[in-house]
């Protein structure tokens, strides 16, 4: 376990427990010709370690086919794990049984992107709310009532008694959006997992979503794993950021230490495409690299990014791993450009 | 304001839609201008009727439309009294060509580049097929693509390429306006990045009149001369880019830029409560008042536009006193 000190941001308190322990994980997938004959990996996600807090949200920023929705799903287990483990509260998950199994999934509530397709259209919101507890072995009639009560009042779907007989279809996108939350919420979860919750929405709706999972994680003191590729949020939603880049994670910060500077250049490459609503966009062009993210079956020895990358080092960045370095107490990169700061 | 021809003069259209509960006034009593050159970002959430203007504007029409009507002049012509074979003939991707959300997933999978590219210069008589390789390899050029890229197929492009392969398509005509619905929504960050760079230089070098709708306020500013803020079918605020960002006026224009996340500035976001309302049967008042907290008794009638000067109109009755009336 790596030192506190170099885990927590600044001014975090040091005595926080780790919900979730992730050590160089890979998750691979396999490619097969024909059928049978093995044609390589895609290395979709590949080698990454870090803790969760009690309380804390770490934000994972990133493009598509980054690896950080199959993070996500490595984590609630719809991935197998390649390599590496997870431990959720000192308990590895490798050494779970069916029934361990059903308990940490209970333990950990999922946010999906789309909430109209997480929803199934031919149950009721009372249904929907319900079949979590059926699953988890909670029958009594009385407590399914108040804890459907309790969740629906949480994520502000008032009146009660209107919204339980409805089917998504009936709900407007924030709506169903809050319903998704809810039924994370029914089984009193520790940890959060939100893949672009609020990707679908409109800008007015999102920033509602984005505080009423702010004030869930405050109330129960929730972990959140939260995935996104709009950087732009994130400064209001998190403790922490990490980004990705081809199946790694590239840069580890606190959230201020990022905003005041990106390490990584492809971090500030985020940053630079990153538009606000500002009239002096008009006039200037965006320093952005051109291509494309490496392909993940046979991605480019040494650092992933350096075919794009304007401060390339030749005989270095092309040809070994860069280490994640900590340029700062609460700021890693992984990234030769810091190689005299290890 | 600078002297430059008005391309395109759009005054008091609507279009409606006929459904069994009735029309659903998609858009409703629409006036706005765009001069050459200029670019006119037209934001606002979803339903609230932008794409239905582009498709207004192109005459893209579904066939359940109750009422269609109003004035399109597009360069000092009168689009509305022009059948729709004329239209076809002179005005559709030769004069206004357009670029549809998520366009770039609708090319022919089977079919090189190249010879979809080359399709509507055919179709229009423009170009024989030599001349229209030449065109088509010239305006690749200018969205930044390889030219011998133009021999591939689709699949074998990567999203933003194929998204640039598209506006190539619309501007190989030399259309004098484009409309971009939504270009970049579907794009990751950096294609975002590098697709808005081809677009300013297509804008800044050839001077094409783009209007860009978007929802994505943030992203509408890298393009924008102009913004129009559309809610249920009205347009509620026009004004240059300039005013907007730094001063918009109509309320929910102001709601909408403090939901809007900033990067580098920390700034307290809001969120609007409650929902747009329904397009069949809208209030007859202001669209906005059951969701604005500066409604007073005026606002159950429909506001009228006002004018705020530098060529910035709203529709709000709290300006309607200080700023002089345009028209009833």
């Amino acid at each position: 376990m790596p030192s506190l000190a170099k885990t927590l941001p600044n001014g975090q308190p040091q005595n926080q427990k780790a919900v979730l322990r992730i050590e160089n994980l890979h998750t691979w997938f396999e490619i097969r010709r024909m059928g049978f004959f093995k044609a390589g990996d895609v290395r979709a996600l590949d080698g990454a370690t870090f803790e969760l807090y009690e309380g804390e949200t770490i934000s994972i920023v990133g493009e598509s086919g980054c690896g950080k929705s199959t993070l996500a799903k490595t984590i609630l287990g719809i991935n197998h794990i390649t390599k590496g483990s997870i431990f959720f509260e000192d308990q590895d998950l490798s050494t779970l049984d069916k029934e361990g199994w059903k308990r940490y999934r209970s333990a950990i509530g999922y946010i999906q992107q789309d909430p109209y397709g997480a929803l199934p259209p031919f149950m009721t919101v009372q249904r929907i709310l319900e079949e979590p507890m059926k699953i988890n072995g909670i029958t009594d009639r009385a407590e399914q009532k108040k804890r459907i009560r309790q969740v629906l009042e949480e994520v502000k779907l008032a009146p009660i008694e209107d919204f339980l007989p409805k089917f998504p279809h009936m709900l407007s996108g924030g709506q169903q959006q809050r319903l998704v939350i809810a039924r994370a919420m029914i089984l009193d979860p520790k940890m959060l997992i939100a893949d672009e919750p609020v990707s679908m929405l409109d800008a007015s709706v999102r920033v509602e979503i984005l505080q009423l999972l702010q004030a869930l994680q405050r109330r129960h003191n929730l972990a959140i794993l939260y995935i996104t590729h709009d950087l732009s949020t994130v400064r209001y939603f998190s403790e922490r950021i990490f980004a990705m880049y081809g199946g790694k994670i590239i840069e580890k910060s606190s959230t201020t230490g990022l905003l005041e500077k990106p390490l990584h250049p492809y971090t500030a490459a985020l940053f630079e495409a990153t538009s606000d609503p500002d009239v002096e966009n008009l006039h200037s062009f965006k320093d952005v690299p051109a291509g494309e993210p490496p392909s993940l079956l046979n991605p480019p020895p040494g650092c992933r990014f350096h075919p794009r990358c304007k401060k390339m080092i030749k005989g270095l960045c092309d040809q070994q791993m860069p280490p994640e370095i900590w340029v700062h107490e609460d700021h890693a990169a992984a990234c030769w450009l810091y190689k005299d700061q290890a | 304001m600078s002297d430059k021809k008005v391309m395109l003069d759009v005054q008091n259209l609507k279009l409606y839609f006929r459904t069994q509960a009735g029309p659903v006034q998609a858009v409703d009593d629409v006036s706005f201008q765009l001069k050459q050159g200029h670019t006119l970002a037209v934001v606002g959430e979803s339903g609230c009727g932008k794409s239905s203007l582009a498709k207004a504007i192109l005459r893209l029409l579904p066939r359940n439309i109750s009422t269609y009507e109003g004035s399109i002049i597009f360069d000092g012509q009168d689009l509305m009294t022009f059948d729709d074979e004329r239209f076809r003939r002179e005005i559709r991707w030769i004069n206004i060509a357009s670029v549809p959300q998520a366009s770039m997933n609708s090319l022919n999978p089977v079919v090189r580049i190249e010879d979809q590219l080359i399709e509507p210069l055919l179709v229009h008589d423009k170009f024989n097929k030599q001349k229209a390789k030449d065109r088509v390899a010239e305006v690749f050029e200018i969205v930044g693509l390889p030219v011998d890229f133009l021999q591939r197929y689709p699949f074998e492009l990567s999203g933003g390429m194929r998204q640039r392969a598209i506006i190539a398509m619309a501007l190989a005509s030399d259309p004098k306006l484009i409309v971009l619905d939504e270009p970049s929504s579907a794009l990751d960050l950096l294609s975002q990045a590098n697709l808005m760079n081809v677009l300013k230089r297509i804008k800044q070098t050839i001077n094409t009149t783009f209007i860009l709708i978007t929802h994505d306020i943030g992203t509408a500013s890298e393009l924008a001369d102009e913004v129009a803020v559309m809610y249920a079918g009205k347009m509620v605020e026009y004004a240059s880019a300039e005013y907007f960002y730094t001063d918009a006026h109509h309320p929910y224009s102001q709601k909408l830029m403090a939901s809007v996340p900033t990067l580098r500035e920390d700034k307290d976001l809001a969120f609007i409560p409650g929902q747009p309302p329904s397009l069949i049967n809208p209030p007859t008042g202001c669209r906005f008042a059951a969701r604005c907290e500066k409604r007073f008794e005026k606002c159950s009638m429909q506001p009228r536009t006002t004018d705020l000067g530098n060529g910035a109109t709203v529709q709000c009755w709290l300006f309607d006193e200080t700023g002089e009336v345009k028209h009833a």
